[in-house]
């Protein structure tokens, strides 16, 4: 889960009529996207997707479903990794198979859950931004810096504020799953944090490959969102996870201060 | 005579080069297959494969070789390997590896196993018997999911058996045997 992808605002299946026709993808900013079989209806843009407003009887359920699918982006992307980076060091590349394993559970997990309430696999449509936007760039510290520290970064977040509203609503399964979620996902932010540490001191040229890339990374993102799928999204940061996550409280308290003034 | 601690590190750093390549070949599937079931299952899988090289490199180590050393296999398994990691169809991708590459190598977990000292080559024995027993659960996971989604099972048999032979051929994977 990263920080925008719960359901917000009060869309519809498709843009209303008379919506603002919206620019097509800037085509440099995005890699192709990953296989998906006939059930799968892929959009490009948050608007396409069911985004139903709080409350509404299916929100849950449709966040299940889109949830199951960007798991499948994070196993999908981690896969990348391993091939495209064979020349890695054997730990990271250990980590990131743990981390295919991980997800793959987490979207089954979801699968699961949405199914038990009574969803089909291809009910809603689907967005696989994240794989499309991670894999355009060639560097591996750069692909840990998008997917690992900042969305899933921003998951532990949302996970957090997840936790505490299922608690709230008595939804004691979405709230278990939640909370074995976020024990992976904890361990996935450290391993990236451990080793875009170690990627940039063993070659500096690595932190100017992070910075352009997470330029055009946030620009990708905006351009899927839009203004739509981010106003009103944001979660106070999660300082105890973050810390876990291997941020420096320094980093954790500089987070939490933008995430106050966006609140 | 059974097998030198040479004998033993190269095939062990022989299997271990395998399973990294296993673990590439089915991450470089992940994405472009897509059956969504055929993903997690492959998820799953990468970290089994990934496990049992990091155990075969750590082995190699205690063998007199570099840490998580990896040598090649010979000429025909290695253009083997590549041959499976080009199939397109998810139907082939299934049945050449869970029915043809994984239970040639447990043929020959059991071939090392009948060769090695059961004493002296201990950690190696507990690796392979470890390796057999996750391995065939992973064929038979596969062979669940199959006959869940019977279109996953439609690779020509023909096909399969002549890859499974082809496999056969290749005999002793270390490249250095006999050299
Ligand atoms: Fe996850
Ligand atoms: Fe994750």
């Amino acid at each position: 889960m990263h920080s925008s992808s719960r359901s917000a605002g009060s869309g519809t299946w498709s843009p209303p009529p008379g919506a603002e026709v919206l620019a097509p993808l800037d085509p440099s900013l995005f890699a192709p996207g990953p296989e998906r079989d006939a059930r799968f209806d892929v959009k490009e843009r948050w608007v396409d997707c069911a985004n139903f407003p709080d409350g509404h009887p299916k929100q849950v359920v449709e966040f299940l479903h889109r949830q199951m699918n960007e798991e499948i982006d994070s196993l999908e992307s981690s896969a990348r990794n391993l091939c495209d980076f064979p020349a890695a060091d054997w730990e990271v590349r250990m980590c990131l198979a743990r981390q295919c394993y991980d997800e793959a559970r987490h979207s089954q997990m979801f699968r699961n859950l949405f199914e038990k309430r009574g969803g089909t696999v291809g009910e809603y449509p689907v967005l696989n931004f994240q794989y499309r936007i991670i894999t355009r760039f060639a560097n591996l510290a750069a692909r840990l810096a998008i997917q690992n520290r900042s969305f899933e970064a921003g998951g532990l977040d949302a996970i957090t504020a997840g936790i505490q509203q299922t608690r709230a609503d008595g939804d004691e399964e979405l709230c278990a799953l939640y909370e074995a979620q976020i024990a992976d996902e904890i361990s996935h932010v450290r391993f990236a944090n451990e080793w875009i540490r170690k990627l940039s001191q063993a070659d500096p040229r690595n932190l100017l490959a992070i910075g352009q890339a997470m330029k055009a990374a946030s620009l990708a993102f905006a351009q899927v969102m839009g203004r739509e799928g981010t106003e009103g999204v944001s979660y106070p940061a999660d300082r105890e996870g973050r810390l876990e996550a291997g941020f420096t409280p320094e980093e954790v308290a500089f987070t939490a201060s933008l995430m106050a003034e966006k609140r | 005579m059974g097998l030198s601690v040479k004998d033993r590190g190269e095939a062990v750093a022989t299997l271990r080069h395998v399973h990294v390549e296993l673990m590439e070949m089915l991450a470089q599937w992940t994405p472009s297959a897509p059956e969504m079931e055929v993903k997690l299952l492959f998820g799953e899988h990468i970290w089994n494969v990934a496990q049992h090289a990091d155990a075969l490199g750590k082995r190699a180590h205690e063998l007199r070789l570099p840490p998580q050393h990896s040598l090649p296999p010979v000429e025909p398994y290695a253009k083997l390997l590549a041959q499976v990691r080009a199939e397109r169809d998810t139907a082939r991708r299934l049945a050449a590896f869970y029915d043809a590459l994984l239970p040639g190598l447990a043929k020959r977990y059991r071939d090392y196993l009948a060769r090695t000292d059961a004493l002296m080559d201990a950690p190696t024995v507990r690796i392979l018997e470890q390796m057999l027993d996750i391995e065939s659960r992973m064929v038979a996971q596969s062979k669940t999911l199959r006959s869940e989604i019977p279109a996953l099972a439609k690779a020509e048999r023909a096909w399969v058996d002549a890859l499974v032979e082809q496999e056969r051929r290749v005999g002793n994977l270390v490249a250095t045997a006999g050299s």
